[in-house]
């Protein structure tokens, strides 16, 4: 069986056992910069756009007026409208999709979706538009804070989506919208 | 097979589009150097990554059981692949037994390695590269030329030509916003078809059984779950233990890669979708024979970003259509598994070291090189050609006046000789380089005329 004949070509062949490092540690200095401001700077140069509303209430206000019309997946009646079982034919139509995010990351500007958010796991990729909500005080510095806030719990399905879909396969010339969505939107409540 | 020198000279046949090459890859290196040095504890991040490799390759067996522990309690189904024949069957076994027939594929060299899709072709099954740019070159019927830019060696002339004829694009417009929009538009209708996904992999997590990938198009996640099987194909170096080890080496990866902080989508798959079944494939493939070299084991840290390949004087200059996996990783890997089609690529390098220094897991390339030239030369691999030079090398080298001799001989003869007689077959060095200029006179002949008796500035003789 093939199993058994890797397992024991590697224990014939592999080197004496080094340690294992502990996790890394990511300097302290980085506490003196401003999450916001880094995450909103990196989000733009990795294509994506933001706005800010100061409370969560202003939050529905404002996506009422900008993205009429928004699948807006924090809300049951979407979850109803749109059930895990959803034929992709009816999730390819979707244009503008709006989703809650846990947390950002202000080094990448990344934010975390796990299958928490959404009914399908098409949702986030398949829509032309994303309209990202995420609460400013979520906002943590690193990959290494990142996975400490989601590694273990992960279940089933989570992703980090850094600004649009992109490509630069043709003469490297950057083109969003490749296959995901052509725009990302960062709404950041209670500044 | 032809040689790495005959395909190099194919390449650079194209000056312009020579330039070009070199030019845009070292664009990218220089994105990646901007956005190393914004990252302060970028070495320590390097030296984390080497050992964090290095621990898991001292205990390999261990940490595959345990991720195959864990993708089975996820509800994964997980296969082991010896080799490359076993791996096409398990694949398309599985496709087999779905009654699937079409197929998308996406960020898989591994598959390339194994020449999956000719397999699944042969039996009837439609596979679709859905990355931009393989499936430009699957268009084309070619080999990718780099592992994160395969149609790097196109212009969007050539794009636009093919998309005409494939895809039915207005003739004549190589606006590459429009043409990136056809192919999302045909694609997508092979995203919503497709019955079976099949993926590569870039970390295996052995504590949670994850599997991450990562793209910036979004090509994995739209096949994973729009496709109700999903078929994910790792090597048996991708583990890594931690998920806390996924912060380091995300770091590392976009920005070693093409200067981004992280690509855009950084995916987890964790267990199959409602309904849905996910498959891993496990592959050897000659991996765990080149874990025994101990002088060469350091090369399966390697985490595909592509740095080497755009730092590399050579590389850049001559084109990627080397070996399935490119540039100097591929100088490394390939000789392993293929040692008389690849014999000659650890010699298409200077030696320079920029590609250790750029390696995001510290991968010590050139040093790597140089020893495999050596093995070569004493296992007899390398071409008659060259052995008999380097033996004659060797002699001349030895003695001062026999060495005296030939810088004569040799200082006549590329000035008088015809051509054809230096730049001929034999000699892969001419091939497209010119010799250098013959001075008059010999080094020792300059010193003697010039300092003889004033001794050196440390008052050597």
């Amino acid at each position: 069986m093939d199993r058994d004949k890797i397992l024991q070509a590697i224990r014939e062949n592999k080197a004496k056992t080094t340690p294992l490092p502990k996790p890394f540690n990511s300097p302290a200095e980085k506490q003196n910069i401003s999450l916001v401001t880094r995450f909103k700077d990196i989000l733009q140069q990795v294509g994506g756009d933001c706005f800010e509303i100061n409370g969560e209430e202003e939050l529905t206000t404002f996506l009422n007026q900008h993205f009429p019309g928004a699948a807006d997946f924090r809300k049951k009646e979407t979850w109803e409208q749109y059930p895990p079982d959803s034929p992709k034919e009816k999730l390819a139509q979707l244009k503008t999709v709006v989703l809650g995010s846990r947390f950002g990351v202000a080094e990448n500007g990344a934010v975390w979706l796990d299958e928490a958010r959404f009914p399908n796991r098409l949702v986030p990729f398949i829509a032309e538009e994303l309209v990202v909500c995420l609460n400013a005080k979520e906002i943590v510095h690193d990959m290494h804070e990142a996975y400490s806030k989601s590694g273990q719990n992960t279940t089933g399905f989570g992703v980090f989506i850094s600004g649009p879909s992109k490509t630069a396969d043709i003469e490297q010339n950057l083109v969003f919208g490749a296959h995901g969505a052509k725009k990302v939107n960062i709404g950041l409540y209670n500044l | 097979m032809t040689g790495y020198a005959q395909k190099a000279g194919q390449f650079l046949k194209n000056g312009e589009r020579a330039a070009w090459h070199d030019k845009t890859l070292w664009i990218v290196r220089q994105k990646r150097d901007k956005m190393a040095r914004a990252v302060p504890e970028w070495e320590n991040l390097r030296e984390q990554a080497s050992q964090i490799k290095q621990h898991t390759l001292s205990e390999l067996d261990n940490y595959l059981a345990a991720f195959e522990k864990q993708a089975v309690k996820n509800g994964a189904q997980v296969h082991w692949a010896g080799d490359a024949a076993r791996f096409n069957e398990i694949v398309s076994g599985i496709i087999k037994k779905n009654n699937a027939s079409k197929v998308v594929k996406s960020k898989s060299m591994l598959t390339e390695e194994c020449g999956l899709n000719p397999f699944l072709e042969k039996q009837g099954i439609e596979v679709t590269d859905t990355d931009l740019g393989e499936r430009i070159i699957q268009f084309r019927e070619e080999p990718p030329s780099h592992i994160v830019m395969p149609a790097i060696h196109l212009k969007k002339e050539e794009i636009g030509e093919l998309f005409y004829e494939k895809l039915h694009t207005e003739k004549g417009n190589f606006d590459p916003t429009y043409l990136t929009a056809a192919a999302r538009l045909h694609l997508r209708q092979k995203f919503l078809e497709a019955e079976v996904a099949i993926t590569g992999v870039n970390f295996a997590v052995a504590e949670t059984g994850a599997v991450v990938v990562c793209t910036n198009e979004g090509n994995a996640d739209m096949g994973v779950h729009a496709a109700p099987v999903q078929i994910h194909c790792v090597g048996i170096e991708k583990m890594i233990p931690r998920m806390d080890d996924l912060g380091v080496f995300t770091r590392l990866l976009a920005r070693s890669a093409t200067g981004q902080p992280i690509t855009t989508y950084t995916s987890h798959y964790m267990g199959p979708k409602p309904g849905g079944q996910m498959h891993i494939v496990i592959v050897d493939n000659g991996r765990s024979e080149h874990l025994g070299k101990e002088d060469y084991r350091n090369a399966l840290k390697c985490i595909r970003c592509g740095a080497c390949m755009n730092t590399c004087p050579v590389y850049r200059r001559s084109g990627g259509h080397g070996s399935v996996i490119h540039g100097l990783i591929g100088s490394m890997l390939a000789p392993h598994s293929h040692l008389k089609n690849y014999n000659d690529l650890p010699f298409a390098s200077s030696l320079c070291g920029s590609c250790s220094d750029v390696c995001p897991v510290k991968i010590d390339i050139h040093d790597q090189l140089y020893r495999w030239r050596q093995d070569l030369s004493e296992k007899k691999r390398t071409s008659p050609g060259k052995r008999y030079t380097m033996k004659m090398a060797g002699k001349i080298l030895a003695g001062s006046k026999m060495y005296d001799f030939s810088g004569k001989m040799a200082r006549w003869g590329i000035k008088n000789l015809p051509r054809m007689l230096i730049y001929n077959r034999l000699n892969v060095w001419g091939k497209e380089r010119e010799l250098p200029e013959v001075p008059k006179e010999s080094f020792k002949q300059w010193y003697k005329r010039t300092r003889q008796g004033k001794g050196g500035e440390n008052g050597q003789g």
